[in-house]
């Protein structure tokens, strides 16, 4: 496997690269934007010389580069710096934070796959007959819609004119379950308490189903347009010819070639994912990171601003890599690239 | 009745828009055990939606009406539930298709592809089995390293042993009837030839009777014990391959074998696009068989 620790290493570097002009990008954007953050933080009655005081504390009166300096030189340490909203270590708020928004984005994650990815492949194996219709038209009706407008839609339907789901939050107020990982479902099954489990899964039907509907349309038509495409291929017939049966040539013959252009669509589907979680956390009231970013968004908070979008864009760089790393598994021409290259 | 395929009367028309297109006009064809029998004719002919019919897979489609009957081994394909032709495919009929290398699935090994086909027919073969057997099979296409070709995929083979791989394939489960469309069209000449030579050599070893479909007349001639001369749906001329060779007695045919080019060359022969000739018959069915 040599090949795809290659690839690894390679992606790993690109990402360093990314991240490097990430990280240079939210800097430059938080020292444009207008306002003193240090005249924010201590709020209006601040005398001068706090501020000034603040301002050199925080690095504020030395020229950018150096600013920029101080900056990298504590991310690498870990120190994202204080957030001026909360009082606390800005990597603090995150790891409270974060588990609740990959929570949510993680289950929407897996919903978009178990559920796209079979519609995809029933459309395609009954292509221009009813069940390829009808899920062509549900699906183009799920992209159709943001997912903000799916959580409001489905928080009337099912929340509040059939409450059958939860309205807000991530778990009913009765349960008091110690925090080891963050992530509610785990964390209520280390605890033992099932009931709980089930509660925090009920929390999160509503939110992942309007975060992961897009995606689920969108996976399912993707497939099943590679999947026709693929149906084309002289080894669809030969597999025909040789009588394999119809599920397994759907599987093996039509779904796995055609599962590799798709993926990489999946894997930028789920890192948007965490975009759209923000939009659809305010629906939900649910508190994540996402809620996060747009509070410290509102009060100029640079330190956590800045701890946030690095975080969110590092989610994306690993997901970015698990593609890359599944789609070289998937696709032998790249496993054996060394062959070919060399 | 040593006849493995009696194909007679065959129609076939395809739904479109505007009704119903005729592209089979009632052909009949006949190949007896472990004869070598070639369908020549020009593109669009019908050739291959014949080998289609008889492998059933055109039957399943919704767009198309086959009407005659085809007799395989004795059995009528026409009135098989559509699951005893599946199992039929595989196992006592097989294909060998045009582009060897597109024909392969690109994300499994050969080994594993090997595993599948030989799984038609012994589905609880064991993974060493299988690999001795398909091993035994390469040594018989003449492949050099087996091991090697079958831990590849088929993009690291070059055409000409992705076909001879296809043909160990085909014939690895001893099948009475093996289609090969327009075998290694996408091969150099040479390379063409060879696996050819190759593959005439092992259905008469294995007694395989082939219904060989082509256009090439110059590798028809090197390849069948006889010959049938397709022509817009129409079965025009049949005969053994030598008497049509030398004495073709339709005008399509003749046409044909003029459009062959020569080394000795006059440059490119005329050949009329549809002359009535073409569509007069000469083969009769029916009655006379």
């Amino acid at each position: 496997m040599l090949p795809v620790l290659r690839i690894l290493l390679r992606r790993l570097g690109i990402s360093a690269v990314v991240l490097v002009g990430v990280s240079m990008l939210i800097f430059a954007i938080a020292r444009v934007i207008p306002g003193d953050p240090a005249r924010i933080a201590l709020g209006p009655s601040a005398s001068a010389e706090q501020v000034t005081a603040l301002r050199a504390e925080m690095h504020l009166d030395e020229p950018l580069v150096a600013q920029y300096g101080h900056f990298v030189s504590d991310v690498l340490r870990g120190d994202l710096g204080q957030s001026l909203y909360t009082n606390r270590p800005v990597t603090r708020d995150i790891a409270e934070f974060l588990p609740a928004t990959l929570e949510l984005v993680i289950f929407a994650g897996i919903l978009m796959v178990a559920l796209g990815l079979p519609l995809g492949i029933l459309a395609a194996r009954h292509r221009g007959r009813w069940p390829d219709h009808l899920i062509r038209v549900l699906t183009l009706l799920t992209v159709s819609a943001p997912s903000f407008v799916w959580a409001v839609i489905l928080m009337l339907l099912f929340a509040f004119y059939l409450p059958l789901f939860p309205v807000a939050g991530r778990i009913s107020d009765i349960y008091e379950i110690e925090r080891i990982t963050g992530f509610l479902t785990v964390d209520t099954l280390l605890a033992g308490n099932f009931a709980a489990f089930a509660d925090a899964l009920h929390h999160l039907v509503l939110p992942a189903v309007a975060l992961a509907l897009s995606g689920i349309g969108q996976a399912a038509r993707l497939t099943r347009a590679n999947m026709v495409e693929t149906y084309q291929k002289p080894y669809i017939e030969m597999a025909q010819a040789y009588g394999f049966f119809p599920s397994r040539i759907a599987r093996s013959y039509a779904f796995k070639p055609s599962l590799i252009p798709s993926l990489t669509i999946i894997g930028l589907d789920f890192a948007a994912m965490l975009g759209n979680a923000f939009l659809v956390e305010a629906v939900f009231a649910w508190p994540g990171l996402s809620r996060y970013g747009v509070n410290v968004i509102l009060r100029k908070d640079l330190n956590a601003i800045m701890g946030t979008v690095l975080i969110i864009a590092l989610t994306f760089l690993i997901v970015n890599i698990i593609v890359d790393l599944l789609i070289a598994f998937l696709n032998p021409r790249i496993r054996h690239s060394t062959r070919a290259a060399s | 009745m040593s006849d493995i395929l009696d194909i007679r009367d065959l129609t076939l028309a395809f739904k479109g828009h505007r009704g119903l297109t005729e592209v089979l006009h009632g052909i009949s064809l006949r190949i007896a055990a472990g004869e070598r029998v070639a369908l020549v004719g020009e593109s669009g002919s019908g050739k291959s939606v014949t080998a289609r019919i008889i492998l059933g897979l055109l039957q399943e489609t919704g767009s198309a009406r086959v009407a005659g009957q085809v007799a395989f081994d004795g059995r009528d394909i026409m009135a098989m539930h559509p699951r005893d032709r599946a199992a039929l495919r595989g196992t006592e009929m097989s294909m060998i298709f045009q582009d060897p290398t597109s024909s392969l699935n690109p994300t499994f090994t050969i080994g594993r592809q090997f595993a599948e086909v030989m799984h038609r027919r012994a589905p609880r073969l064991s993974r060493t089995a299988c690999n001795a057997r398909a091993t035994e099979m390469l040594e018989e296409v003449s492949i050099p390293d087996p091991a090697r070709v079958l831990d590849a995929y088929p993009f690291q083979l070059s055409g000409g042993m992705n076909q001879r791989v296809m043909i160990a394939m085909a014939l690895v489960n001893h099948p009475k009837l093996l289609l090969a469309d327009e075998p290694g069209t996408a091969l150099d000449v040479s390379v063409q030839a060879q696996t050819l030579r190759l593959m005439h050599d092992l259905v008469e070893d294995h007694g395989t009777a082939v219904l060989f479909i082509s256009h090439n007349l110059g590798v028809v001639r090197e390849f069948a014990d006889r010959v049938y001369v397709i022509y817009r749906g129409r079965i025009v001329e049949e005969g053994a391959t030598d008497a049509v060779f030398h004495a073709p007695g339709h005008a399509y045919t003749r046409a044909l074998m003029d459009a062959v080019p020569r080394i000795t060359g006059v440059g490119l022969p005329e050949v009329p696009e549809v002359s009535d000739a073409f569509l007069a018959p000469m083969v009769r069915h029916g009655s006379a068989s």
